[in-house]
C-alpha cells in the first residue's frame, strides 16, 4: 500500500430507473468499488419465501420443486433493511413466524376446466401486500395507473395445472442475504468498469488512408471509434464502449502503426451498472449497500478499539491496528 | 407313398403353426412417432411361411421334428401333431385378460406381460381322421408393441392414457417387472460357405489340416445347423456336423453319392471343372476312392452306410430302416437350408471347389471376424428356435410317457381312448413351455441340450435400463460379438475393420473390457426381416423365383439341367441364399449385376429392395469368386444413393449389405473422388457422412473437430448422464431412477438431435463456462461451480428409488397386513392409519416408513429406512391385495434430493469430465465488466491442449453467438464436407462463420472476454474464453460413494474394523499405504492407525511356557467392594490369571498386540503347531 490518504469518493448518477442504475464512482480505488459490488450482490437483505407448508399438491411437480420455484420469486423488500433476521428475532424466538421477521403468503389454485391453468406468482396472496408481495403484482398495480402494458404482465409461472389438479400452500417469506442463498440477492447484475482514456495519436493517424481508417475503426467490435463525416477524422465516439479487448491496439500493430492509439484505464474512476431484480429499487440497492458497507466498517472499527479484539482477530487485528503506520 | 401323403399334411399344419408363431412374437416394423425406426426392422420374425414345402419335393423334412408316430404293441398307432397357436389378448399375470393398462401395471407390480399360450394338438390313429385337442402351454411373454400387444399401433394419446411414454417404441419384454430385451448377437452369415484357416482343425483328428469350409445352414424356421468341411492332408475332405454337441465326421464322397444317384464320372467332372489345377483331378480321385474303399458303390449303399452309423444317434428313428435313417441324416444335418438333394449336391461340390481353391492358395480364406461374413441373431428368431426345441422336448416326453404306460400295461389304460391318452400327456408338464420361454427372457440363459447351434448359452437377454433415454435406445442398437470372445486373449476380434463401415459405429463402443466386442449399429443401419418396408410378410419363394427369372433373362444358365461343366474363370456360380441356381459367363456378370441393382430400386420389379448382390469378381489370390445373392432376414443393410441409374428424385436410395459393400464403389459426398481411378468410377454415393455414426455419437456437436477417443468417451458418458429419464415417471417403479429437475435443450445441436427428438428427454444444462485457472480448485479436471447458479436450480436432480414391501408369505400360515399400532403413537407422524407412509413425508434414516401387523402373533413390525440420507415419500402404490381385501404388497417410492455438491461429476459433450471441487460464491467468481456476467462453471485451460477437444471450444463460441442472436446453431459433424460441387469453398474455417456472429454483437471475435477478479475487482491479466457449453451431470455422485467411519462395527473374528461401505465399514489401509507412511517415518501414526485404532488387544501370556492360548482369567471368588469416588472411574478389580499348562499364575505377563495375532496362534494350534512366545523381560523374571 503505497499511498494511504483519506479520499472522498464522488458519485455521479447517469441514468436511473426503478430496476436500472448507471453511475460513476470517482476518486476511490478498485477495492472500494469491488466491495460495493460484492455487498450489492451478496449482502443487501431482501425478502424471499423460505418456508413452504404444502397442504395439497396434486400437480405434476413435486413439493420441493414448487418450494424452490416459490423461493426464487422476487418479492418487494423495501422494508427489508428494517426487518429482523429470523435467527435474531426476539419476538418469536427465532422460529421466524412473527410480523417482525416474516410475511406469510398463501396460494390456492385448482383447475376446474379443460384448459391448462397457469399458476403464477400473481396468485400468491400476501398477508401484508403493502409490505411485501411478488414484484410483478406491484408492477401490475402500477400498470393500472398507466405505465406498463398490463397484458404483458402475467406473473411468474409456478406450475401448470390440468383439470382436477390442485395446489394449496402456505409460505413464509423471511429476510436473508444473497450470501446464504441466491434467492435473497437483490441484484440481477452489478458490474463496474474502469473508465478508459483513449488518446489517438493524431500525427500517426494522418498517415492512414481513408480505407485504413475505416478498417481500423471497424476492428473494434464495439462502437468506440467513429469518423467525422466531414473532416474524415477519427474521433472517439464512446470511450466507455471500449471493453479493454485491445482489438484496436492489435489492429494498429498489424497495420504497422504501433502507438496509433493509447488506452489507459483510469485507476480511480469506475462506471457502475446496477440491475435490480425488482425486490428493491436500484438506487435503494446502492444506498443499502453503502449502509451495510458502513456497518461492516463500523464493526471492524469497534472491534479495533477494544483490547480483546486484538486477541480475537490476532493477525487481522494486528494488521488493522499497526498496519497503517 | 402313404407316408408321403401323411407328411404333406404334417407339413401343412407346420406351416400353419409357424404362421401363428408369427402372430405370437413376431414383430415387424414398429411405427413410431416422428422418429426414424430405430429398432423396428431388428425385431424380426420367426420363420417365413414355408410355401415351398407344399409343392412337390421332399416335404417330409420338418415333419419328424414336431410330430411323431407311436406304434405300440397294439395294432393301432397314434400320431401326434401340433396344430396352431390360438391368439388371445395379453394380460398381466393374476388378472383377467380384460385388464387394461396391462403393460404399465406389469412394470409396477413386478409381473410379466404375457398372453395365454394355447396350442392345438392333433391326434391321428393310424390313418383315421385327425382329432384336434387344445392344450395350454402356459403363458408366453409378449413383446411390447408387437402384434399381440394392446399398444400395437397406439398413438401418443393412447400411450399416455395407458401410462406409457408418449414415444414408447416397444421392442422389449416385461419379465418380472423388468424391461428385458434380447441382445443382438453377431452370427456367422447364414447359408454362405466360408473358407477358414483355423489351427484348431489340425487337432481334430490325424491327417487333418487347418483349412476348411464352414457353412451355417438356416432353415425357414430359423433353426440352424453348422456344417464343416475339413481338408485332409491326403487331399480328401471330411464333412463334420454336431448332434447333441458331439461332432460326427463323414467322408465327403459318401455324402455326395448319398445325395444324388450319380456316376463317379459326374462327380469327378464337377470337382475338376473350376480353377483347373492338376491337383484337382487327383483329389477327386482320392475322394471317390475313399468311397470305393468302404465298398460302397451305389447311391443306396451310401445312404444305408450313413443310416447304419447314425441310427443310434438319431432320436426316434431307432426302428426305421437304414436308408430311412440315412435320408433323415441328410435331411436334418446336411445343408439343411436346402431341400432338394440335387441342390445339396451342387452346393457341396461348390464348397469342395472353394476349399481346394483355398488349399491351392488360388483364393484367400474368408475372415470370420469381418462384418462381411456376419449377420445377427434377432429376438424373434431366438424365441422361435428355443420354443421349437421346447415343443419338441414336450412331444418326446409325451411319447416316452405313453410308451411307459403301454408297456406297464396298466389296467385302466385304453390306448384307443383319446381322453386317457390325453390324461397321460398331461403329466408331461405342458405348462412349463411358456414358463421356460419366460425364464429364458428373464435370465438370458438357454436351458438346452443341443445348444441350438449358438455359441453361448447365457447372456442372451439384457435389461433395458432407463437411466436416460440415450442409454435406453443404445441397448436396442447394441450388437454383441458373443460371450466367447470376451475371454479371448487376442485383440483381433476387437479390431475395427473397414468392412463394418457404415454398419457399426466406429465411435460408439465402450472403453475397456468389452471394447470392440460390444458395438452399436449406425443410425442408418437396418436389419432385414421377414417383412418388407411396407410391413407385408415377404414371400421368399416368389422373391427367389423372380430373381431367378431375371437372371435367366440376363444369360444365366440354370443349374438343374447341368449341361456345361466349366467353372471359373469362364463362368461364375450364382448362389442365391445358399443355393446354386446356375452359372453365368464372366463377361455377362457385370451387366447382370448392374441390371439387378436397377431393378432393386424399382418397387414393382419383384426384386426386394434389400437384396444383397455380392459379386465377388475373379481376382488373383483374392476371395473366391462368385455371384452371391442374399434375400434372407437378419442381414445388415444400409441406404446409399445409387448414382449410376439416374431415375426419379427419390428412387435412388439403394439398400446395401456388408457383403456386397466390399466390392462396390461408393464415394463419399464430399465432392472428391476418394482416390478412385478412372477405371472404377463410383456407382454409389454416401447419403451423408454422419450415417456412419450411431445415434448417440451423432449427438456430439462437431465431433469431427475432436480427437477421436474423446468422442468415444462422450458416447460412454452420454449414457451415464442424469437426465430427464421418463415422461411417465410417476407410473414407473424402477429400482433406481435418476432424474434431472430442470434440463435444457442445447443451443448447439446436431441435426440428429431434432431428428431423434432428444428434446423429449433432454440431458443437460447450458452452463456459462469460463476457461481459466482461477483459484487452483480447478486443477486436474476439477471444476468450480457457481454457488448461486446451483441455488437457482442448475443441475438439480433426484433419485427415485422403489422399495417393494410384500407381506404375503406363502410358506408360513401367518397372515399379515399393513396397520399402524394403536398403542404406540410415536410413529403417527410418519405413518398413516393404514400402516403406510404419508405422501410427501420426509423420512430420516432409521425412521419407520411402514408398519406391518402380524395377525397370528399380534405383533407390529415396522420397516425402517436404511442408508444415511433422508428421503421423501414420493408415492405409494398397491400391487397386491389379499382375498380378504387387505393390502399385501406395496411399492413405496422414495425421492432423494441430489443437488450438486462437492464431489459430483459433470461432463461436457466432448469427453471432458470433471468433478465439482467447490461451490464458489457468486461474488468471488470473475465477472465481465461489460455484461456483469459471472460464469456458472470454471474449468482449467489444461483440459484442452493434450485432449484436443476443439469441438468444445467451437461449441462455446457457437452457443455464445447463438444465444446472442436467439438462434440454435447447427453443429452436425462433417457438414462442411457435404458441400457438393464447390470443394474450393472450404477455405474459410468454421471459426470464420462463428466469429462474425459474436463481433456483430460487440463481442470478441474469438469468444474471449475481459474478466475482472471477483475478489479483488482488478482486471485479469488474460482475456478469458467464456461461453455457454452444454453440460451433463453424470450419475456418479459422492453421496453414493463417500465412505467414512470413526468407530463402528468390528469383525467378530479378528476384531478389526469391517469392510464395506453399505455396512458402515472403513476403507482398507493396506500395504501400500503402510509403506508410504513408513517412508515418511511417521511411526507413531502407523502404530495409531494399524494397531490402536484397529484391533488393539492386551493379552495375558505365560512367560514360563510362552503360550498365549493357555492363559485364562480365574473367576473372582469374592467381590471386592469397589469404592466409587465420584467423578473417577471405579478402580478395576485386579484379576487373577493363571496358565492352565503350567498350573500357575506366576509367570503371567500382559502384552499389547493385535488381536489377529491371538487368532493366528489359535489357527496354528488347530494345525497342531504350537506357538511359543519369548518375552524380552523373561530372562529378568527368571533371574529375579
Amino acid at each position: 500500500m503505497d499511498v494511504c490518504y483519506q479520499r472522498f469518493p464522488k458519485v455521479k448518477i447517469r441514468e436511473m430507473k426503478d430496476d436500472y442504475l448507471k453511475f460513476e464512482l470517482r476518486e476511490t480505488d478498485a477495492s472500494m468499488a469491488n466491495a460495493l459490488r460484492r455487498v450489492m450482490i451478496a449482502e443487501v437483505p431482501t425478502l424471499a419465501i423460505d418456508l413452504v407448508e404444502i397442504e395439497v399438491n396434486s400437480s405434476v411437480l413435486n413439493d420441493e420443486f414448487i418450494a424452490h420455484r416459490l423461493g426464487l420469486i422476487p418479492l418487494t423488500s423495501d422494508n427489508a433493511m428494517e426487518m429482523r433476521f429470523a435467527r435474531d428475532c426476539d419476538a418469536c424466538d427465532g422460529d421466524g413466524q412473527c410480523e417482525f421477521c416474516s410475511i406469510e403468503f398463501t396460494l390456492s389454485a385448482r383447475c376446474t376446466d379443460d384448459q391448462t391453468l397457469d399458476v403464477t406468482s400473481a396468485e400468491l396472496r400476501s398477508s401484508d401486500p403493502a409490505m411485501c408481495c411478488p414484484v410483478d403484482q406491484i408492477l401490475r398495480s402500477a400498470s393500472d395507473s398507466g405505465g406498463y402494458d398490463g397484458s404483458e404482465q402475467r406473473g411468474i409461472t409456478i406450475v401448470k395445472l390440468r383439470r382436477g389438479q390442485e395446489l394449496r400452500l402456505r409460505a413464509i417469506a423471511r429476510k436473508g442475504i444473497g450470501k446464504d442463498h441466491a434467492k435473497w440477492s437483490p441484484a440481477a447484475t452489478v458490474t463496474f468498469m474502469y473508465e478508459p482514456q483513449i488518446h489517438i495519436n493524431e500525427d500517426l493517424m494522418e498517415t492512414l488512408t481513408y480505407e485504413q481508417k475505416v478498417e481500423w475503426i471497424e476492428s473494434s467490435p464495439t462502437k468506440v471509434l467513429g469518423m467525422d463525416p466531414n473532416t474524415h477524422q477519427v474521433v472517439v465516439l464512446d470511450p466507455e464502449a471500449y471493453t479493454y479487448d485491445d482489438e484496436v491496439i492489435k489492429k494498429a500493430e498489424a497495420m504497422g502503426k504501433p502507438g496509433l492509439v493509447e488506452i489507459y484505464a483510469k485507476e480511480d474512476s469506475f462506471i457502475f451498472t446496477v440491475e435490480s431484480t425488482g425486490a428493491i429499487k436500484a438506487y435503494q440497492l446502492v444506498i443499502n449497500a453503502i449502509d451495510i458497507l458502513k456497518q461492516k466498517l463500523d464493526a471492524v472499527r469497534l472491534s479495533e478499539d477494544t483490547e480483546e479484539s486484538l486477541d480475537q482477530f490476532r493477525e487481522l487485528g494486528a494488521h488493522l491496528g499497526g498496519g497503517g503506520n | 407313398m402313404k407316408r408321403r401323403l401323411l407328411s404333406l399334411k404334417e407339413a401343412y399344419s407346420q406351416k400353419k403353426l409357424i404362421e401363428k408363431w408369427h402372430e405370437l412374437f413376431v414383430e415387424d416394423e414398429v411405427p413410431r412417432c416422428k422418429r426414424e425406426p430405430l429398432r423396428g426392422d431388428n425385431i424380426s420374425s420367426a420363420a417365413a411361411a414355408p410355401r415351398e414345402c407344399v409343392g412337390p419335393g421332399p416335404a417330409t423334412r420338418r415333419g419328424r421334428l414336431l410330430s411323431f408316430r407311436l406304434f405300440p404293441a397294439l395294432p393301432s398307432g397314434v400320431k401326434l401333431d401340433l396344430g396352431y397357436g390360438i391368439r388371445l389378448e395379453p394380460f398381466q399375470s393374476g388378472e383377467t385378460p380384460a385388464a387394461c393398462q396391462a403393460s404399465c401395471r406389469c412394470r409396477q407390480a413386478g409381473h410379466t406381460y404375457h398372453g395365454k399360450f394355447l396350442v392345438q394338438v392333433s391326434f391321428q390313429y393310424n390313418d383315421g381322421p385327425p382329432v384336434l385337442e387344445t392344450f395350454s402351454f402356459g403363458h408366453l411373454p409378449i413383446m411390447l408393441k408387437s402384434k399381440l400387444c394392446h399398444l400395437r399401433g397406439a398413438d401418443t394419446q393412447k400411450l399416455v392414457a395407458n401410462k406409457e411414454e408418449a414415444m414408447e417404441m416397444g421392442g422389449y419384454f416385461i419379465c418380472g417387472g423388468l424391461e428385458r430385451l434380447v441382445r443382438i448377437l453377431i452370427m456367422p452369415k447364414r447359408n454362405y460357405p466360408m473358407g477358414v484357416v483355423r489351427s484348431g482343425f489340425k487337432s481334430r483328428h490325424d491327417g487333418f489340416t487347418d483349412k476348411g469350409i464352414i457353412i451355417r445352414c438356416v432353415r425357414e424356421d430359423q433353426s440352424s445347423v453348422t456344417l464343416r468341411l475339413y481338408y485332409l492332408q491326403n487331399g480328401s475332405a471330411r464333412l463334420g456336423f454336431s448332434i447333441k454337441a458331439r461332432e460326427y465326421l463323414l467322408p465327403v464322397g459318401v455324402v455326395l453319392k448319398a445325395l444324388k444317384n450319380t456316376s463317379d464320372r459326374e462327380i469327378f467332372l464337377a470337382l475338376t471343372s473350376s480353377m483347373v489345377s492338376q491337383l484337382a483331378g487327383e483329389r477327386a480321385k482320392i475322394i471317390l476312392d475313399e468311397v470305393k474303399n468302404l465298398s460302397l458303390f451305389t447311391h443306396q449303399q451310401c445312404l444305408k452306410h450313413i443310416g447304419k452309423h447314425f441310427r443310434a444317434a438319431m432320436d426316434g428313428l431307432e426302428t426305421e430302416s437304414y436308408s430311412v435313417v440315412g435320408m433323415a441324416v441328410l435331411r436334418e444335418y446336411i445343408l439343411v437350408h436346402l431341400h432338394k438333394p440335387e441342390d445339396k449336391f451342387n452346393l457341396l461340390i461348390f464348397m469342395l471347389q472353394k476349399l481346394f481353391a483355398i488349399v491351392d492358395q488360388k483364393s484367400l480364406p474368408d475372415n470370420p471376424d469381418t462384418l462381411q461374413n456376419q449377420e445377427v441373431l434377432l429376438p424373434g428368431h431366438l424365441v422361435t428356435i428355443y420354443l421349437k426345441e421346447k415343443l419338441q422336448d414336450w412331444l418326446f416326453k409325451c411319447r416316452q410317457l405313453l410308451t411307459e404306460t403301454i408297456q406297464k400295461a396298466e389296467k385302466n389304460f385304453d390306448f384307443q381312448s383319446l381322453s386317457e391318452v390325453k390324461k397321460v400327456m398331461q403329466k408331461a408338464n405342458h405348462r412349463s413351455i411358456g414358463k421356460s420361454i419366460e425364464s429364458m427372457l428373464k435370465t438370458g440363459k438357454l436351458a438346452t441340450e443341443t445348444g441350438l447351434d449358438l455359441q453361448q448359452r447365457d447372456g442372451m437377454t439384457i435389461q433395458a435400463e432407463r437411466l436416460n433415454f440415450l442409454r435406453f435406445i443404445s441397448h436396442f442398437q447394441s450388437v454383441h460379438r458373443g460371450a466367447y470372445f470376451t475371454t479371448m486373449r487376442t485383440t483381433t476380434v476387437r479390431k475395427l475393420l473397414p468392412e463394418s463401415w457404415g454398419f457399426l459405429c466406429p465411435v460408439h463402443t465402450p472403453d475397456g473390457e468389452p471394447c470392440g466386442l460390444l458395438n452399436h449399429l449406425t443410425s442408418t443401419c437396418r436389419i432385414t426381416s421377414c417383412y418388407d418396408s411396407s410391413g407385408k410378410l415377404k414371400d421368399f419363394f416368389k422373391i427367389r423365383h423372380s430373381i431367378e427369372y431375371v437372371l435367366d433373362g440376363m444369360g444365366m444358365n440354370s443349374s438343374l439341367p447341368k449341361l456345361d461343366q466349366s467353372g471359373p474363370p469362364d463362368v461364375l456360380d450364382v448362389i442365391l441364399d445358399g443355393r446354386i441356381i446356375g452359372s453365368i459367363f464372366t463377361f455377362l456378370v457385370h451387366k447382370a449385376v448392374s441390371h439387378i441393382r436397377k431393378l432393386k430400386l424399382l418397387p414393382s420389379s419383384g426384386i426386394p429392395e434389400d437384396l444383397e448382390v455380392g459379386y465377388v469378381p475373379i481376382t488373383i489370390g483374392g476371395a473366391y469368386p462368385g455371384l452371391y445373392l442374399f434375400t434372407s432376414p437378419s442381414r445388415f443393410v444400409r441406404p446409399v444413393r445409387n448414382i449410376s441409374h439416374i431415375s426419379e428424385a427419390n428412387a435412388d436410395i439403394e439398400l446395401i449389405g456388408p457383403f456386397e459393400q466390399a466390392y462396390m464403389e461408393i464415394k463419399c459426398a464430399d465432392g472428391g473422388d476418394g482416390g478412385r481411378s478412372q477405371h472404377f468410377p463410383a456407382t454409389h454415393e454416401e447419403i451423408h457422412p454422419t450415417g456412419m455414426l450411431s445415434v448417440v455419437a451423432n449427438l456430439t456437436p462437431w465431433s469431427d473437430h475432436n480427437q477421436s477417443p474423446r468422442n468415444m468417451y462422450q458416447c460412454q458418458m452420454a449414457k451415464q448422464t442424469m437426465a430427464f429419464s421418463a415422461q411417465a415417471l410417476q407410473y414407473r417403479a424402477d429400482k433406481k431412477l435418476y432424474h434431472l429437475q430442470t434440463p435444457q435443450t442445447p443451443i448447439v445441436r446436431t441435426k440428429a438431435y431434432s431428428k431423434y427428438c432428444i428434446d423429449e428427454y433432454p440431458t443437460g444444462t447450458n452452463a456459462i463456462v469460463a476457461v481459466l485457472a482461477y483459484t487452483g480448485y480447478d486443477m486436474e479436471d476439477a471444476m468450480i461451480l457457481n454457488k448461486s447458479s446451483v441455488d437457482r436450480g442448475m443441475c438439480h436432480g433426484y433419485i427415485y428409488q422403489v422399495d417393494t414391501v410384500d407381506v404375503s408369505d406363502n410358506k408360513s400360515s401367518e397372515t399379515k397386513f399393513f396397520r399402524r399400532s394403536t398403542t404406540d403413537k410415536s410413529v403417527n407422524s410418519l405413518i398413516d392409519s393404514d400402516g403406510l407412509p404419508f405422501i410427501g413425508q420426509v423420512i430420516k434414516p432409521k425412521e419407520p416408513y411402514c408398519s406391518i401387523y402380524n395377525e397370528t402373533s399380534g405383533k407390529i413390525k415396522t420397516m425402517t429406512l436404511k442408508g444415511s440420507e433422508p428421503v421423501i415419500i414420493d408415492s405409494v402404490s398397491v400391487d397386491g391385495v389379499s382375498s380378504k381385501n387387505s393390502i399385501q404388497k406395496v411399492d413405496v417410492r422414495y425421492r432423494r434430493m441430489r443437488n450438486p455438491i462437492i464431489g459430483d461429476k459433470f461432463s461436457s459433450r466432448h469427453g471432458q469430465k470433471g468433478v465439482c471441487s467447490q461451490l464458489w460464491p457468486d461474488v468471488d467468481m470473475p465477472f465481465s465488466g461489460v455484461t456483469g456476467m459471472r460464469p456458472d462453471l470454471i474449468i482449467n485451460p489444461h483440459a484442452f491442449p493434450s485432449r484436443m477437444t476443439i469441438g468444445m471450444l467451437l461449441e462455446s463460441i457457437a452457443a455464445k453467438g447463438g444465444s446472442l442472436h436467439g438462434k440454435f446453431v447447427d453443429a452436425t459433424p462433417f457438414a462442411r464436407s457435404d458441400k457438393k460441387g464447390c470443394p474450393e469453398d472450404d477455405s474459410n474455417s468454421l471459426v470464420d462463420e462463428l466469429g462474425p456472429l459474436l463481433a456483430s454483437k460487440g463481442f470478441n471475435y474469438h469468444g474471449t472476454e475481459v474478466l475482472y477478479s471477483g475478489i479483488l475487482g482488478t482486471e485479469l491479466v488474460c482475456e478469458i474464453f467464456i461461453g455457454p457449453v452444454y453440460y451433463q451431470r453424470l450419475r456418479h455422485m459422492v453421496s453414493d460413494k463417500f465412505q467414512v467411519r470413526s468407530t463402528g462395527t468390528i469383525d467378530p473374528l479378528t476384531k478389526q474394523p469391517i469392510k464395506g461401505r453399505k455396512v458402515g465399514g472403513g476403507i482398507r489401509f493396506g500395504e501400500m499405504e503402510r509403506d508410504s507412511v513408513l517412508a515418511h517415518g511417521a511411526a507413531y501414526l502407523l502404530h495409531d492407525r494399524l494397531h490402536t485404532c484397529s484391533d488393539y488387544h492386551i493379552a495375558d501370556i505365560c512367560s514360563l511356557c510362552g503360550s498365549i492360548l493357555s492363559t485364562s482369567v480365574l473367576q473372582q471368588q469374592k467381590r471386592t467392594v469397589v469404592r466409587e469416588i465420584s467423578g473417577l472411574p471405579p478402580v478395576r478389580a485386579s484379576k487373577k490369571v493363571i496358565c492352565h499348562a503350567c498350573k500357575t499364575g506366576k509367570g503371567m505377563e500382559t502384552v499389547a498386540m493385535p488381536y489377529v495375532f491371538r487368532y493366528l496362534a489359535a489357527e496354528l494350534a488347530a494345525m497342531n503347531i504350537k506357538m511359543t512366545l519369548r518375552l524380552s523381560n523373561e530372562a529378568k523374571a527368571t533371574e529375579a
